[in-house]
C-alpha cells in the first residue's frame, strides 16, 4: 500500500503490521496521508444530513433497531441527537445504560459472549487499544473512506484516541483535557502580587510551570486563615493523572522505543517528589474527596488552585459556586525542557462512539457515529445540560449556549488545550498499566515507598506487563503512539 | 424392603424397544444429571483446559484455539501476592465470621430456652435479616458506613466531636463492613440451628443435673455443649463454606477496593477475570481453589456421613 | 429455668430486645431512606426519620419518565435519566427465578425418589451434588462464559434458568430426600398390592404426603434465585436483568450512588423472599443443611 502525502490532513490509513512496518514507520514523520474521496462526497457541513440519508437508504424497506450502550449519565447527550436521527431516517434507537465505571468491561465481555446486545458503544478512550485487539469493534477503515468528509478529523480537536495501530476505531465524543482553575481575585490582588514577588522575583500570574504552581500554592496556603493553596486530588485515580502531566513536562516519554520504561529516570522521580512535596499544599479533603466534593470545595472559594475538566466548569459556572465570574484559567502547567518552556496539556478520559463487530447492522451503526459527531449534530449533543459531555469540535466553541454555560474565557483555553494534548498511554493492557502506577504513587504518597522505589516497582511491572502483551504487538502500536502526540511536543520530549 | 422390578408394567409399550432404554431408575435421576453435566461438569473440564493458556478477550481467538503455557500460570500464582492475600484474607474471613456468628447464636439461643408471651414475635424479628436480598442488605451497610451515615453520626454523639470517618475507603477498615454484613446477616441462621438443637436436648439430663444441683454455666458446658455437638458441627461446616464464597457485599461494599486491600477470594477471581480479562490465569486460580476446597470439605463430611 | 430472679428476667428480654433492634435497625435505614428526597440522602448530620417523605424514588423506579421531570426541576442537580424502568428487571426476575425453580424441584423430586428408593448411584451418589454448594460460584463462573459463548447462550433466559436449576439442584435433592426418607416404605407397598408400580405408588401415596415438604422447597429455591446475583451479573449484557442488578443501575454520574432510589428498589425486591420466607420458616434450618437437621 503506499502512501500520498498531502500536508494539512490529519488521516490515517491501514498501514502494515510486523517490524518493517514500524521502521518504515518511524520514518514518516509526521504523516498526512489523502484518502481517495468518494462518488458522493458530503461536506464538512453537511455530513450529517447525508450520513442520515445514507442510512436511510441501507434500511428502506426493513424495520431496523440499532441499540446503543451508553455510560449511565450521558443519556442526556445521546437522546436528543438518536431522536433527530430516529426522526430522518425512521431507524429507531433502544439505549442500554450500564454503569459510568464498567461500561470498557461490558464491552469487552461481549468480546468473549457475543450477545448482541448493543450496536453501538460507548468506551472510554483509554480502553480503545484493548477493545481494538480483542476484536470486539469494527475496522471503520473502509467506511470512513466511503463516508467521512474531508476535514472531518481535522475538526476534532482531539482524535488521537480514535485510531489503534494506525486504523479507525471509533469517533471522540467528549473534551476531557484538563485545565487548571485559579482564584482570580487572589491573583490580581495587589498585596499578594508584590509579597510573592518580593520572595520569588517573579510577578503572580497564571503558572507557566509546575515549580511556578507548587510555589503559588505553597505561598497561598494558610490553613490557620481559612485559605488553601489548592484543591488538588491525592486519591488514586487522580494523583496518576497528575504524575503523568508533570512527568511529561520534565521533557520524555514514558517508555523508550524498545519499550523500556523511563518512568523511574531522574525526571520520573523528580515529578513525584515534587507532586509529593505539593501534598502539603492541599485541602484536607484531598485524599477523600471526589469529583462532586472537589467542585463544591472549590467553589467555596478559599483555594487558589484546581484541576478538572469542562465539567468542573460547568459547575463552578453556575449560581452554586462562589466563583463564578472569578477565576482565571490555564493550561495544565509544563516545564522547562532544554532552557525553553515546554506545556504538556493531557487529555485523560474521553468517550469514543464506537461499532460492535457482533452488530448486524456495521454500516447503518457507523452512519449513526458519523451523525452523531457530526458538527451539528455534536453541538446540540454537548449543549444539553443533563449530561457530561464537553466542547470537542471547532462548531462548539461557537454556539451561544455552550459559551454561556463555560464561559468565554474558559472555552478558549479549553480549545487551546484539547488541541495540544498529550494521549493516555493507549496500549493495550492500558488498565494494568495504570493500576501499576497508580498502587505505586498511592504507596508513595502514603509514605510507604520512597519516589524512587514507587516507581522502580512500576517500571519493572510495566516490563512484565509488556512481556505478557507482546513485545512486537505493542512496540508497533508505541511508534504509532508517539508519531500522534502533537508536533510541536513530539519534538521537544526524548 | 425390595425394590421394584423395574421392568416391569411401566415399560409396557412393549420389551422390544424399551430394552435400549436405560434402566428406570437411571431415567429418573437423568434430567438432574444432565443438568448438571451441562452446567457443573463440562465447564470443569474446560477450567482444566483454560488453566494451562492464558487466555485473553484481547488476543482475539476462541478461548479453545488458546496457545497452552502448561504450569506457569501456576507458577505465577504462587509468586503473585495478591492471590495470596485474598486466601489469606478470606481465611481469616471465615474464621473471625464464622466464631462471631456462633458464638452469638449460642449466646442468644440460651435466651429464648424458656416461654414468654412475645417469644414468637422476638425470633421472627430476629430471623428477619436472613430474608433480606444480601445485596440489598450490602447496600443497606453501603449507607449505614457512608462518611455522613448512622454510625459515624452515632459515634460522634459518644465522643463529642463530628466523626466523618470513612469506612470503605479506608485499607484496614474497610473489611470491618463487610464483615458486619455477613455477620447481621446470617446470625440468625445460626440462631436458628442451635436453637433447634437446644430445643430438641433430651431434656432429662438437664433436669437431673439442675436436680443434683449443678450451676448454670456447669450444665451449659459440660451437658448440653457436648449434646450440641453434631448441630454445631454442621453449622460449622455450612456456614464456613457458604463464607468462603462470599461475593455479594465485597462487590456492593468495596469491589476489593482500595487497591485489593479488601479482595477476597471471590472477589479476586471476578476482577481477575471481568475486570483484567486474565481468564486463563484466572481460571488456574479457580482450579486450585477447586481443588482444595473440595478435597478438604470431602475430608471433613466423611465423619460427618458416619453421624447420619 | 423459670425460676430466675427477676432482675435476671429483665436483663434476658433487654438483650433480646437489643437483639431485635440490632437486626432491624440495618432494613429500618433502608425503607426509611426510600421515602427520603434527595437532598436528605447523604447529608450531615443524617436524617433518621424524614419530615418530608416523597414517593418519588419508587416513582423513579417504575416511571422514568417521572425521573426525567424530577431532574429538570431540580436544575440539573440530579441528572440522572434512566432509560428503562424496574418492571422489565421485575418480570425477567420472575419468569427465570419461576422456571429455574419448576425445573430444579422436578428434576430434583425424580432424582430425589430415585435415589431413596433404588439406591441409584450409590451410596456417594448425593455427595455429588453437594460438591457443587462447595465450589465458589466464581470459579465456575468463568468456564460458564467460555461455554456459553459457543452455545450463544449468553444473556438469554435459558442460560440463566439453566445455570439457577443446576447450583439449586443439591437443595432439591437433599430436602426432598429427607422427605421422602419420612414416608415410610410400607405405604407404597401397600399400594403396590393393589397392583400398582412403584412409581405410580410414589405419585399417588408418597408425593401427596410429602407435598408440604415439596412447596416448602420450591420456596425455599425460589428465594435463592430470586436473591442471586453473581450469574446474574456476569452472565446478561442488557436483554435480560433480574431485580438484583438492576439495583446498580440507580448510579448517576454526578451524584454517585442513588441512596433513595437504591433503598425503594431494595425494599420493594425484597419483600417476596420476607414474605416466603416467613412461609417457609419451620421449613428453613432443614433447607439451609441439605436436610441433616430436621425440626
Amino acid at each position: 500500500m503506499s502512501n500520498i502525502f498531502e500536508g494539512g490532513r490529519r488521516t490515517r490509513r491501514n498501514f502494515l503490521q510486523g517490524a518493517t512496518a514500524t521502521a518504515g514507520l518511524l520514518s514518516l514523520a509526521p504523516s498526512f496521508v489523502m484518502r481517495p474521496r468518494a462518488a458522493q462526497a458530503a461536506t464538512l457541513a453537511d455530513v450529517h444530513v447525508e450520513a442520515a440519508k445514507a442510512a436511510k437508504e441501507l434500511a428502506a424497506g426493513r424495520t431496523v433497531t440499532l441499540t446503543i450502550m451508553q455510560p449511565s449519565g450521558s443519556l442526556g447527550n445521546v437522546k436528543p441527537v438518536a431522536d433527530r436521527f430516529t426522526a430522518e431516517t425512521g431507524i429507531a434507537v433502544n439505549y442500554l445504560e450500564v454503569p459510568l465505571g464498567e461500561i470498557n468491561q461490558k464491552v469487552l465481555l461481549e468480546a468473549v459472549s457475543k450477545t448482541g446486545a448493543f450496536d453501538i458503544a460507548l468506551p472510554a478512550t483509554f480502553g480503545m487499544p484493548d477493545l481494538a485487539e480483542s476484536g470486539i469493534l469494527v475496522n471503520m477503515d473502509p467506511y470512513a473512506t466511503k463516508y467521512e468528509p474531508a476535514g472531518f478529523q481535522d475538526d476534532a480537536l482531539y482524535s488521537i484516541g480514535d485510531y489503534y495501530k494506525g486504523s479507525l476505531y471509533g469517533y471522540q465524543t467528549d473534551g476531557d483535557t484538563y485545565v487548571m482553575f485559579y482564584n482570580k481575585d487572589w491573583l490580581n490582588n495587589a498585596d499578594e502580587k508584590k509579597g510573592f514577588a518580593d520572595k520569588h522575583g517573579y510577578d503572580l500570574k497564571v503558572p507557566d510551570t509546575w515549580e511556578e504552581l507548587d510555589a503559588m500554592m505553597a505561598w497561598f496556603h494558610r490553613p490557620d486563615k481559612g485559605m488553601y493553596g489548592g484543591a488538588l486530588f491525592r486519591t488514586q485515580y487522580f494523583l496518576a493523572w497528575e504524575w503523568w502531566g508533570r512527568f511529561h513536562a520534565k521533557g520524555f516519554y514514558p517508555l523508550d522505543d524498545d519499550l523500556n520504561p523511563q518512568i523511574n529516570n531522574d525526571g520520573g522521580v523528580a515529578a513525584l517528589e515534587e507532586m509529593l512535596a505539593a501534598s502539603k499544599h492541599l485541602y484536607p479533603g484531598a485524599r477523600t474527596n471526589g469529583l462532586f466534593e472537589n467542585f463544591e470545595a472549590f467553589g467555596a472559594g478559599d483555594k487558589f488552585a484546581n484541576i478538572g475538566w469542562g465539567g468542573t466548569q460547568k459547575f463552578l459556572n453556575s449560581d452554586k459556586s462562589k466563583l463564578k465570574g472569578r477565576m482565571e484559567f490555564g493550561l495544565m502547567p509544563g516545564g522547562m525542557v532544554g532552557g525553553k518552556l515546554l506545556k504538556t496539556p493531557y487529555f485523560n478520559w474521553g468517550w469514543n462512539y464506537v461499532v460492535s463487530s457482533v452488530s448486524k447492522e456495521p454500516e447503518i451503526a457507523y452512519l449513526f457515529t458519523l451523525y452523531a459527531c457530526s458538527p451539528a449534530m455534536s453541538t446540540i449533543a454537548v449543549r444539553d445540560p443533563g449530561g457530561y459531555f464537553d466542547p470537542f469540535r471547532g462548531a462548539h466553541y461557537e454556539d451561544a449556549e455552550i459559551v454561556n454555560t463555560y464561559s468565554p474565557e474558559f472555552l478558549a483555553v479549553h480549545k487551546e488545550s484539547m488541541r495540544g494534548s498529550i494521549p493516555d498511554l493507549y496500549l493495550k493492557g492500558q488498565g494494568e498499566y495504570f493500576d501499576e502506577l497508580r498502587v505505586n504513587l498511592g504507596a508513595a504518597d502514603a509514605g510507604t515507598k520512597t519516589a524512587k522505589q514507587a516507581l522502580d516497582d512500576t517500571a519493572k511491572a510495566w516490563e512484565r506487563i509488556t512481556r505478557r502483551m507482546g513485545n512486537r504487538s505493542q512496540k508497533v502500536q508505541w511508534a504509532f503512539l508517539k508519531s500522534s502526540y502533537p508536533a510541536d511536543i513530539r519534538s521537544r520530549l526524548s | 424392603m425390595t425394590t421394584q422390578d423395574v421392568d416391569g408394567p411401566l415399560t409396557s409399550a412393549g420389551r422390544g424397544w424399551s430394552r435400549y432404554l436405560p434402566r428406570f431408575n437411571i431415567m429418573l435421576v437423568l434430567p438432574a444429571q444432565l443438568t448438571m453435566m451441562a452446567v457443573v461438569i463440562v465447564p470443569t473440564l474446560i477450567i482444566l483446559w483454560l488453566a494451562i493458556t492464558d487466555w485473553q478477550p484481547t488476543q482475539a481467538i476462541a478461548w479453545f484455539k488458546a496457545e497452552p503455557i502448561w504450569f506457569w500460570n501456576f507458577y505465577d500464582l504462587w509468586y503473585d501476592s495478591r492471590f495470596t492475600n485474598a486466601v489469606l484474607r478470606t481465611l481469616f474471613v471465615v474464621a473471625v465470621c464464622v466464631s462471631v456468628e456462633l458464638g452469638l447464636a449460642l449466646g442468644l439461643a440460651l435466651l429464648f430456652l424458656d416461654e414468654w408471651p412475645w417469644r414468637r414475635v422476638a425470633v421472627s424479628v430476629i430471623i428477619l435479616p436472613m430474608m433480606i436480598i444480601p445485596v440489598d442488605a450490602a447496600n443497606a451497610f453501603f449507607m449505614l458506613f457512608n462518611e455522613r451515615g448512622p454510625l459515624n453520626h452515632l459515634i460522634s454523639l459518644v465522643i463529642g466531636v463530628p466523626y466523618e470517618f470513612s469506612w470503605l475507603s479506608h485499607p484496614t477498615w474497610a473489611m470491618a463492613p463487610i464483615m458486619l454484613a455477613e455477620i447481621w446477616q446470617w446470625t440468625p441462621l445460626m440462631f436458628l440451628l442451635v436453637l433447634t438443637g437446644l430445643m430438641n436436648l433430651p431434656q432429662n439430663q438437664v433436669r437431673a443435673a439442675i436436680v443434683l444441683g449443678a450451676s448454670p454455666a456447669r450444665i451449659f458446658f459440660k451437658i448440653m455443649l457436648p449434646l450440641l455437638l453434631p448441630v454445631i458441627s454442621i453449622a460449622l461446616l455450612i456456614r464456613s463454606i457458604e463464607t468462603f464464597k462470599i461475593f455479594d457485599p465485597v462487590y456492593i461494599l468495596t469491589r476489593g477496593q482500595p487497591g485489593g486491600a479488601t479482595e477476597t477470594i471471590s472477589m479476586f477471581m471476578y476482577n481477575g477475570a471481568f475486570v483484567y480479562f486474565r481468564m486463563g490465569y484466572i481460571a488456574a486460580a479457580a482450579l486450585l481453589v477447586l481443588v482444595v476446597v473440595i478435597s478438604i470439605c470431602l475430608a471433613l463430611a466423611r465423619p460427618m456421613k458416619r453421624h447420619g | 429455668m423459670n425460676e430466675n430472679p427477676l432482675w435476671v428476667t429483665f436483663l434476658k428480654r433487654t438483650a433480646v430486645v437489643v437483639a431485635m433492634i440490632i437486626a432491624f435497625f440495618p432494613i429500618y435505614w433502608l425503607i426509611a431512606t426510600s421515602f427520603k428526597p434527595y437532598d436528605q440522602w447523604a447529608s450531615w448530620p443524617p436524617v433518621w426519620l424524614t419530615d418530608a417523605p416523597t414517593l418519588q424514588n419508587y416513582r423513579i423506579v417504575f416511571f422514568p419518565e417521572a425521573a426525567r421531570e424530577f431532574a429538570t426541576a431540580q436544575q440539573g442537580s440530579l441528572d440522572y435519566k434512566v432509560s428503562g424502568s424496574a418492571w422489565k428487571a421485575f418480570q425477567d426476575s420472575a419468569i427465570i427465578s419461576t422456571f429455574a425453580t419448576l425445573f430444579s424441584v422436578m428434576f430434583g423430586t425424580l432424582a430425589a425418589y430415585s435415589i431413596v428408593r433404588f439406591r441409584t448411584g450409590g451410596e456417594n451418589y448425593p455427595f455429588q451434588f453437594l460438591t457443587v454448594r462447595m465450589m465458589p460460584p466464581i470459579a465456575v463462573v468463568v468456564p460458564i462464559v467460555a461455554l456459553f459463548s459457543i452455545l450463544r447462550l449468553s444473556d438469554t433466559y435459558f442460560g440463566l434458568i439453566l445455570a439457577y436449576t443446576a447450583f439449586t439442584l443439591p437443595f432439591s435433592i437433599w430436602m426432598i430426600r429427607s422427605f421422602i426418607e419420612e414416608v415410610p416404605l410400607e405405604l407404597e407397598g401397600a399400594a403396590m398390592v393393589h397392583g400398582m408400580s412403584q412409581f405410580r405408588a410414589f405419585l399417588t401415596v408418597t408425593l401427596p404426603l410429602i407435598k408440604g415438604g415439596v412447596l416448602a422447597t420450591a420456596l425455599f429455591i425460589f428465594i435463592l434465585n430470586w436473591s442471586e446475583f453473581l450469574f446474574a451479573l456476569v452472565l446478561t449484557a442488557g436483554n435480560v436483568i433480574t431485580v438484583t442488578l438492576q439495583v446498580a443501575n440507580y448510579v448517576s454520574a454526578s451524584s454517585g450512588k442513588l441512596y433513595g432510589v437504591q433503598a425503594a428498589m431494595g425494599t420493594i425486591s425484597t419483600l417476596p423472599v420476607i414474605l416466603f420466607g416467613y412461609v417457609i420458616q419451620r421449613h428453613l434450618v432443614r433447607g439451609l443443611t441439605f436436610g441433616a437437621i430436621k425440626r
